[in-house]
């Protein structure tokens, strides 16, 4: 922790403890979750930053996708992102969840993940390295800082139009609204 | 004094507690050659929690996590923290009864969530304290028998006069039984069965987020601060260093010395318990309740046998 930013943590603790305390589930899709074990492990040690990997959505505030996204498992993804507890950001990995990547022509991997949920941040390449998912956690807290991180109050706001693009795609969904209407 | 110990005994002792698991993942990173987290990481963690919205089971998952943690912080009021004790009467009675309110709140949130994986650590947590106070009890009637007292302040000036508990010969045998369960007490390896992340998803846990999960880091860290307490109390002369402070005593001085030796003594046995952790692995429930039934229970058995004879 650096000293001239006592300031800051006086200021807005809550804030300051999330940029320095990523718990992180990770959504195990596709190809990216083999850059993980390195990156949490003896060799790059996330830990140093405060990312350490938790067992359940309750207990996380960072949802990293590793990889392709399939129309199954979006399903178990929005489920997920949808028990965590606000503020909560999402960090797509890998160049699949962007604009399907290799996946491009399949009939059923999702093309963009931004339209189903928010997403904070991307970090592109097939694969990214270790060293660029730090890269990608240091561009995360200028974010914070910056209140630009705000795909939870998007997901608040917005929550008609991701629900209508989940609905598009599943045709009936099997749980309720997270947010009620606006309108009723 | 007594008013101002009891508001400061429970701080020192949470203070030391976020300390101790600070110091825990830091020594453990140091042991896989990684840098590790900075020693402050579990109260940022810990503030991150209280920051974010917690979901609620209803009245009884609330109500289970705060007995859980009221009861580690009226047990930490019958331990003397060097020579502030602010209930004197009671000791190690009240201590034993106390003890389960810990297993008993988690019980009741992890039923009140509903959630599989909870259900299963909850039933591991309460075999695991089940078997680990069998000897738990066995070797507190070794000491109780042996100094003829049930209050813990006694038995440690009766140390500070005879020498420490571990290193006399009646009650050695009971002091390598507390230390062969005292990972089952901190909940940590090879007895890491209930908060086993890889396999049950952090157990009673599972469904604690925001609040309740930094409810339930200050009662993780108020336990093990309890469970070293009471290892150094009984078995290594609580506050006494070889009468080091015996030309200091009555003064202000010797009570804030007390208190720095006897969290020196439960670093040091922390530091050993954090090696037992980096080098064993998991055992599964029932063989971590063989071997504590067996091997602890035997020698503090026969501990409580031979003190019984040298009385």
């Amino acid at each position: 922790m650096d000293r001239n930013q006592i300031g800051k943590w006086l200021k807005n603790p809550g804030k300051m403890a999330n940029k320095y305390s990523f718990h992180v589930v990770y959504f195990c899709t596709g190809c990216g979750i083999i850059e993980i074990p390195p990156s949490i492990t003896t060799r790059w040690d996330a830990e140093r930053f405060g990312i350490i990997p938790v067992a359940t959505p309750r207990q996380a505030n960072l949802f990293l996708i590793t990889g392709y996204v399939s129309t199954k498992t979006l399903k178990a993804i929005i489920r997920t992102y949808e028990q965590m507890p606000e503020p909560k950001y999402t960090v797509a990995f890998g160049s699949c969840p962007i604009n399907g990547g290799m996946y491009y022509d399949s009939y059923n991997t999702i093309k963009s993940l931004d339209k189903y949920i928010p997403v904070d941040g991307y970090i592109a390449g097939c694969m990214p390295r270790p060293e660029a998912i730090f890269i990608g956690v240091t561009h995360l807290w200028k974010l914070i800082d910056m209140d630009k991180a705000d795909g939870y109050k998007r997901y608040r706001e917005d929550y008609e139009f991701y629900r209508e693009n989940q609905e598009q795609l599943f045709g009936e969904l099997d749980w309720p609204p997270l947010f009620k209407n606006k309108s009723s | 004094m007594n008013i101002i110990a009891m508001f400061i005994s429970p701080l020192i002792a949470l203070i030391t507690g976020m300390f101790f698991l600070g110091i825990f993942r830091k020594i453990m990173a140091r042991l896989q050659w990684r840098y590790g987290p900075p020693v402050i990481q579990p109260v940022i963690d810990v503030i991150r929690s209280f920051s974010q919205m917690s979901i609620s089971h209803g009245s009884l998952f609330d109500f289970g996590i705060i007995l859980s943690l009221t009861g580690s912080f009226v047990l930490i009021l019958f331990l003397p923290i060097g020579e502030l004790c602010p209930f004197t009467s009671g000791g190690l009675i009240a201590f034993i009864y106390l003890m389960l309110l810990d297993p008993l709140g988690m019980a009741l949130s992890g039923a009140a969530a509903a959630n599989p994986n909870s259900s299963i650590g909850i039933s591991r947590k309460f075999l695991l304290s089940l078997a680990y106070e069998v000897p738990l009890l066995l070797v507190l009637l070794a000491v109780m028998t042996r100094y003829n007292t049930i209050s813990l302040v006694e038995i440690v000036k009766i140390q500070a006069s005879t020498g420490w508990a571990f290193g006399s010969w009646t009650l050695v045998l009971s002091g390598i039984a507390y230390f062969l369960i005292l990972p089952a007490i901190l909940g940590v390896r090879p007895f890491e069965v209930v908060k086993a992340s890889q396999e049950i998803s952090s157990g009673p846990i599972a469904e604690f987020g925001g609040k309740h999960l930094a409810f339930s880091t200050l009662q993780h860290a108020l336990h093990m601060f309890v469970g070293l307490a009471l290892f150094v109390d009984i078995f290594l002369g609580g506050w006494t260093l070889f009468g080091l402070l015996d030309p200091l005593s009555g003064t202000v001085w010797a009570v804030i010395l007390g208190i720095v030796i006897f969290l020196l003594k439960m670093i040091v046995v922390l530091v050993i318990e954090i090696f037992i952790n980096a080098v064993y692995p998991r055992y599964r429930i029932e063989q971590a309740m063989k071997y504590l039934w067996k091997w602890p229970t035997l020698i503090s058995f026969i501990g409580l046998i031979i003190v019984v004879l040298a009385n």
